[in-house]
């Protein structure tokens, strides 16, 4: 091992805190190899966590899916916040997979608004 | 006599650095062990990245502490996530329940990790990891040293009633 060469942590992050429509929201997000890792949170744990990716195809365009894998499973705005940063990261040129983390306490359009806009303000793609 | 300097990590939060000068440790434990950052976001959310360096392998950590929860994700040699898996303590009984989230469905290795952790510390948890299957003792140092770093980080919960994490054997 070369010493003399800084070593960095192979998982780049970013951490922000701000305010929405009241509530102190945590924004963090983490790039790994193969994937991004999201996580918003209001109420101290991760609460719903979701799963997006996109499914590339030769002849059309690219598709995308998301999946809630844990936790509430009736909330449409959660999944199209979801929606809109994969497509986002897709947009960027990534075909890296999304697990995005949302714990709100209000799952109203607008604060999905602000979330998505606040995280693709901080994103690492 | 091993000089590194802890790097920087873009962010809007504060950044940092620092050298340290750090003595060549004994031979017949080469573990080399580099805290590299461990950054406070503001009370609520604290950001730890850690790594060790094993005789073949390296375990990168990650511990992201929420107010009411903490995900971990281990990282054996390279930074891909992982399975990803969820423990807590249910009621009534206390007893520790798992689920895998993403991936790891025939795979126990994160599972038995997480399990571990939660039975260790008390915490609800939620664990990321990449360490290959059938690695038992590459398992059992992870879960070791994640282990003592969350009690160092002050992390750990005391049992109800019972032994502090030191008198646990933990």
């Amino acid at each position: 091992m070369d010493s003399g060469r800084p070593f960095r942590f192979p998982v780049a992050h970013n951490a922000v805190s701000l305010d929405i429509k009241g509530n102190k929201t945590e924004i963090m997000i983490c790039k790994y190899d193969d994937k991004f890792l999201v996580i918003v949170t209001q109420i101290g744990c991760m609460g719903t966590i979701l799963h997006a990716r996109k499914e590339e195809s030769v002849l059309t365009d690219p598709t995308y899916s998301v999946s809630i894998i844990f936790g509430k499973r009736d909330e449409p705005w959660l999944l199209a916040c979801g929606r809109q940063l994969i497509e986002h990261i897709s947009c960027a040129g990534s075909s890296m997979h999304l697990v995005l983390s949302l714990g709100l306490k209000d799952h109203s359009p607008e604060t999905l608004k602000d979330v998505t806009l606040a995280v693709i303000e901080n994103r690492l793609w | 006599m091993v000089n590194y300097e802890i790097a920087e990590v873009c962010g809007l939060h504060k950044i940092q650095n620092a050298s340290h000068t750090k003595a060549k440790p004994p031979p017949l434990v080469d573990l080399i062990s580099k805290i590299l950052e461990n950054q406070a976001v503001d009370g609520d959310v604290q950001i730890t990245c850690f790594t060790e360096d094993l005789h073949d392998v390296t375990l990168h950590f990650q511990i992201i502490r929420l107010a009411k929860q903490i995900f971990v994700w281990i990282g054996c040699n390279t930074a891909k996530f992982g399975h990803l898996y969820a423990a807590a303590i249910t009621r009534p009984n206390d007893q520790v329940a798992v689920t895998s989230i993403l991936g790891g469905t025939s795979d126990n290795t994160g599972s038995g990790i997480a399990r571990r952790l939660v039975l260790k510390t008390r915490l609800n948890i939620i664990v990321a990891c990449n360490i290959p299957k059938d690695s038992p003792m590459l398992e059992a140092t992870a879960e070791r040293k994640l282990a003592e770093k969350l009690r160092s980080l002050g992390y750990v919960r005391p049992k109800p009633g019972g032994k502090s994490p030191d008198q646990a054997g933990f």
